[in-house]
């Protein structure tokens, strides 16, 4: 029964199906290639009946919602949207990119049961030529594992598109006019300061501060991005293999303050001519020597829970 | 000459340098046994086994060369590997350590001593930690003396960054790979000092050993020339370093083409092109200063020194341009990502999904090192007092090797040696400041208070000490007329000295509980065989993979393929005996994503790849049961990562996490988590084990749900002892052509659901 009812209306919904592409069309060239949707538009967009493909980024722009990485990845966004506008016309009416803002719907964020922003889903073709060979027409998420940049959202998105995104980061001009202000500035005061670069305390302070940044960790804090310090203000991150960004500084300052003693009772001490003030020095040295060994160990017995041994407290 | 305490006089010179060596042969014998015992916790705590995953292999490829001899070892294939495509052995390792054991063993047979080749395996790595402090003994020897050798020496024996790759046991090509670089580096210092082609071609010949050895070779292959580099911009060429380096270069390049793993690499990968630069580089300055010996025009010199400006640039930018047309291919995903740390998770995840291939924190630093891991600064600092060639060396290996150990934890293993060595020199520096018993002479005006001072304060410890100085003064200001300038720095009194020593050797005892405590409880588990307490405190072992190896060896028939996640390809190869799909060798990473998308898909789709590559057993590791947390599940992202970056479409990350971005396996679980073959392989059957009360996986602390997943594809064959392995059979196809998901819900004698009932027809009106 029904089936006789909808029959006469198929041409119609191929009928609005073009219109809602052409709609779709003009809505992209209005707004810089970026759809700006609301509830319908959203529908009207990711129809099932869809010949297109999308991508939408579900986001939280305004003040009130206070999401830090929604602003943080909306310029990416914008410019991978920028960047289809150049694509050739018969490819780019094939997908869009649009933008869904939480106060602009929250029916929809509900509808699909998103609980945080910034999100980004990617809507294959449900029909027509472009339709996935496996049949999916649910959408995929994107990982933000590869951060918020545009280049690596470009390179994924472009599996999705009828051909890859023509993005191109943008030149890096302050960048490159830096490092050229820079290498020109070295050039010319290479008079003045070659004395000090000839110096092998120079180089001694630079190789010695390098190392002892490395060996507490730096680079496992650019790695992995780990905040300064924790939620909470502590500044000792729980666990043996993790480290926030405040330990590599006390870290390598003890080691220093370490060294330093070391190389003081080595090179500094024996040149004292006054037997007192030499014999003071050495205990004072030798004392700063254990103590601050001593907050070492007592620093990676909290790291370290099972470590059985401490020095002085 | 005053002196803080008395010496023996009346000795020969000959009778102390005579006693001094033997004490040192003593010492260095003593620190070669104190670093083979500390090596043996394992044997003593376990057995004499071989630990972890890769000696497996080490171990097994060893057997067909002892067993088979070296040619057939060479032209091994083993089709047992990468099953269906098998692995061409001979071409794609790093021989040195098989025939290392091998000649060991044929001359221990010589001699009668019928020794199991295990026990030659298990026993290399220690035997070769002694030559490694040997061999750092030698190095430091060269940078300071004798005695600072001695402290490095002792250091590298004990130290846990070495030791964590060298116990008994650990049979690893790391395991004779860092005495190879010490003693390489040691000739190269050698022959840069002496300008000596005999030690030259000595580090090219340990050069190649290392090349057969290890892939870490490369750290030689870009140090040497860096040292050669910036000792030329120092403006330190010397003929020395001419024929040092040249030396090295021809010999080592050309011998380390001889492997057929690395073949034409040295002249073709951009790891090795600043090898090739550098000797490039060396031969246009050496030729220069050659025609400059000859000529005296002043015009003709300038012509000259632009022409070579002008060669080298051309030089280096042939090297660019041949990389660019891909002659020589760019730097490998395993080297870039040094350099790139974002790069590995990006495009290699196989790479970043390795444990040892994590930057460190530093915790690790002090657990490995712990007080070497401040002196090391001071002792760099005391280099750049020095700053000869050698101790250019040492500087930049301290800041290239701390770069390198920051930036991934296995290369802590490179960054332990130049630690020794440069806390050596810092900590026996100190020590010979403070043991030395010359007292330094006093000047005129501070005499006096010092000598009040002295016999006042320090009057407990002897008259003969408070005198000293006042002799001291008479002695100076009779013999010099200018008291006021001090002729040599010192140390006043003997409590100053001692307060410094009792701390130093304070500290020093301290690192060696440190280091048996280190070694002991944490780097020697071989990680085949798990040890827990028992509720009185004694041991109790789990031996759950043995377990497990042992059943399929025993229960299958020897050509039954089992598929694994690739970290237990070795195991499965050297303890079961089967055929395995993927292994530790990582070299097709498509092999790899095939097996991670079968894990991580549903039954359905699981199966057919699963009789595509002739799977009999699946096999897993499953540690809810009694919380071993490096299970697959644990690593089961790492297969969908993997998995996903081949079948970008089917695949796909998110889908296993929680609508909240949670990682869970209980009953919030995803469904694309609920429904994978790896989840349903873990858990199946898991929740009966509790007999109706609260199923709880122990490692990722969440409660299963009462009735846990069904298989339809695969039946449970095998479940060890405390559940870490599981095997599943793979079911044939049914025999009368259903699925077999519907032929078992036919036999458990359920109605077949109609999964929509047809479109009835009816007359349209």
């Amino acid at each position: 029964m029904r089936f006789t009812y909808l029959l006469p209306l198929l041409p119609l919904c191929w009928a609005a199906s073009k219109d809602a592409l052409n709609t779709l069309v003009d809505l992209a060239a209005a707004s810089n290639g970026l759809i700006n949707l609301d509830g319908n538009t959203f529908d009207l967009l990711t129809s099932p009946k869809r010949n297109w493909s999308v991508s939408i980024q579900f986001t939280a722009m305004d003040q009130r919602r206070r999401c830090a990485p929604c602003k943080e990845f909306n310029p990416s966004w914008v410019e991978v949207a920028k960047a289809w506008t150049k694509a050739p016309k018969e490819h780019r009416d094939q997908h869009f990119f649009a933008t869904l803002d939480f106060d602009n719907s929250q029916a929809t964020f509900q509808k699909l049961g998103l609980q945080s922003a910034p999100v980004v889903f990617v809507y294959p073709a449900a029909e027509g030529p472009r339709q996935l060979p496996s049949g999916r027409t649910t959408p995929s998420k994107y990982d933000f594992s590869h951060g918020f940049e545009a280049g690596p959202l470009a390179e994924h998105l472009s599996n999705h598109t009828p051909i890859p995104i023509p993005y191109k980061p943008p030149f890096d001009y302050a960048g490159w006019t830096l490092t050229a202000v820079g290498g020109l500035a070295f050039l010319l005061t290479l008079r003045f300061i070659s004395p000090i670069l000839q110096s092998r305390w120079t180089w001694a302070a630079g190789s010695i501060v390098t190392m002892l940044v490395m060996v507490s960790g730096f680079m496992f804090t650019r790695i992995r991005g780990s905040p300064f310090t924790g939620g909470d203000g502590s500044w000792i991150a729980a666990g043996y293999q993790n480290q926030y960004g405040q330990e590599v500084q006390v870290i390598a300052m003890i080691y220093g303050i370490l060294a330093a003693t070391i190389v003081i009772l080595i090179v500094q001490t024996p040149k004292q001519a006054s037997p007192n003030r030499q014999r003071m020095q050495i205990y004072a040295f030798t004392a700063a020597n254990l103590l601050v060994y001593s907050i070492l160990v007592t620093i990676f017995r909290v790291k370290n829970r099972g470590y059985p041994f401490k020095l002085l407290f | 000459m005053s002196m803080a305490y008395p010496l023996p006089s009346g000795l020969s010179p000959a009778t102390v340098t005579n006693t001094a060596s033997l004490i040192r042969i003593v010492t260095l014998a003593l620190i070669s046994g104190a670093a083979i015992a500390s090596r043996l916790f394992a044997v003593i705590n376990f057995e004499s086994i071989i630990h972890e995953f890769d000696p497996w292999f080490n171990f097994r490829a060893t057997k067909v060369l002892a067993s088979q001899g070296f040619y057939e070892f060479w032209n091994w294939f083993d089709p047992t590997a990468w099953y269906p495509l098998g692995r061409v052995v001979g071409g794609t390792i790093y021989p040195g350590l098989m025939a290392t054991s091998g000649v060991i063993y044929n001359i221990l047979h010589a001699l009668n001593l019928p020794v199991d080749i295990r026990n030659i395996c298990v026993l290399l790595a220690p035997g070769f930690s002694a030559l490694t402090a040997w061999a750092t003994y030698m190095f430091t020897k060269e940078l300071k003396d004798e005695s600072a050798g001695l402290l490095a020496a002792a250091f590298i024996g004990i130290a846990p960054g070495y030791i964590s790759r060298s116990v008994a046991g650990s049979y690893d090509n790391e395991a004779i790979a860092i005495f190879l670089l010490m003693f390489t580096f040691y000739c190269w210092i050698k022959a840069l000092k002496q300008g000596s082609a005999f030690f030259g071609m000595l580090a090219g010949v340990f050069y190649f050993y290392m090349v057969a050895a290890w892939g870490g070779y490369a750290f030689i292959t870009n140090m040497i020339p860096l040292h050669a580099l910036i000792l030329i911009l120092m403006g330190r060429f010397t003929s020395r370093l001419y024929v040092g380096y040249s030396s090295w270069y021809a010999i080592g390049t050309l011998a380390s083409m001889q492997v057929p793993f690395v073949g034409f690499q040295p002249v073709k990968t951009s790891e090795h092109m600043a090898a090739l630069g550098v000797f490039g580089l060396l031969q246009i300055i050496a030729f220069s200063q050659l025609v400059r010996s000859h000529l005296s025009s002043k015009q003709f010199q300038n012509l000259l020194f632009v022409a070579v400006i002008g060669t080298g640039i051309l030089g280096s930018l042939a090297i660019v341009g041949l990389t660019y047309k891909g002659w020589i291919a760019p730097w490998t995903g395993r080297f870039y990502s040094l350099w790139d740390t974002g790069y590995a998770k990006k495009y290699i995840p196989i790479i970043a999904s390795v444990s040892e291939h994590q930057p460190t924190a530093w915790p690790s630093f002090f657990m490995d090192l712990q007080l070497l891991m401040f002196l090391f600064p001071a002792g760099v600092f005391l280099c750049f007092k020095q700053l000869r060639d050698e101790h250019v060396f040492v500087i930049i290996y301290a800041v290239v090797g701390s770069y390198f150990a920051g930036v991934m934890v296995r290369l802590m293993l490179t960054l332990t040696p130049v630690v020794c060595v440069s806390a050596a020199v810092a900590l026996s520096t100190l020590l010979d400041t403070y043991i030395d018993p010359v007292e330094p002479l006093v000047p005129e005006e501070a005499a006096p208070s010092a000598s009040g001072d002295d016999s006042t304060t320090t009057s407990a410890s002897g008259s003969k000490k408070a005198k000293k100085p006042v002799f001291g003064l008479s002695e100076s200001t009779t013999t010099q007329s200018t008291p006021k300038l001090r002729t040599r720095p010192g140390i006043f009194g003997l409590d100053a000295r001692l307060v410094v020593i009792f701390n130093a050797f304070g500290m020093l005892s301290f690192f060696v509980f440190h280091c048996t405590w280190v070694t002991s409880n944490a780097y020697s588990s071989p990680s085949v065989v798990l040890a827990s307490a028992n509720p009185d405190g004694s041991q109790h072992i789990i031996d759950d993979f043995r377990e497990a190896y042992y059943w399929l060896r025993q229960n299958t028939p020897e050509t039954s393929v089992v598929m694994s996640w690739w970290d237990y390809g070795y195991q499965i190869a050297g303890m079961a005996d089967r055929p395995t799909l993927v292994d530790n060798n990582t070299w097709n990473n498509t092999h790899i994503a095939t097996v991670g998308k079968a894990m991580s898909s549903t039954e359905e789709v699981a199966y057919p790849i699963l009789r595509k590559h002739d799977v009999d057993y699946v096999l897993v590791i499953f540690g809810g049961l009694i919380g071993y947390s490096g299970d697959d599940i644990n690593k089961f992202l790492w297969m969908v990562r993997i998995a996903q970056g081949v079948w970008p479409d089917e695949i796909q990350e998110p889908n296993y996490f929680t609508p909240h971005g949670e990682y869970r396996v209980d009953d919030q679980a995803s469904t694309t988590m609920k429904n994978s073959l790896m989840y349903k392989m873990s858990y199946y059957r898991f929740a009966e084990l509790f007999g109706g009360g609260q199923a709880m996986d122990r490692v990722r602390n969440q409660v299963m749900p009462k009735h846990g997943p069904t298989l339809d594809y695969l039946d449970e064959a095998f479940t060890s002892e405390n559940w870490i392995v599981r095997i599943f059979q793979v079911k044939k196809e049914d025999l009368l052509g259903r699925d077999l998901k519907s032929a078992n819900a036919f036999s458990q004698g359920k109605k077949r659901k109609r999964s929509k009932p047809t479109v009835r027809r009816r007359a349209i009106v």
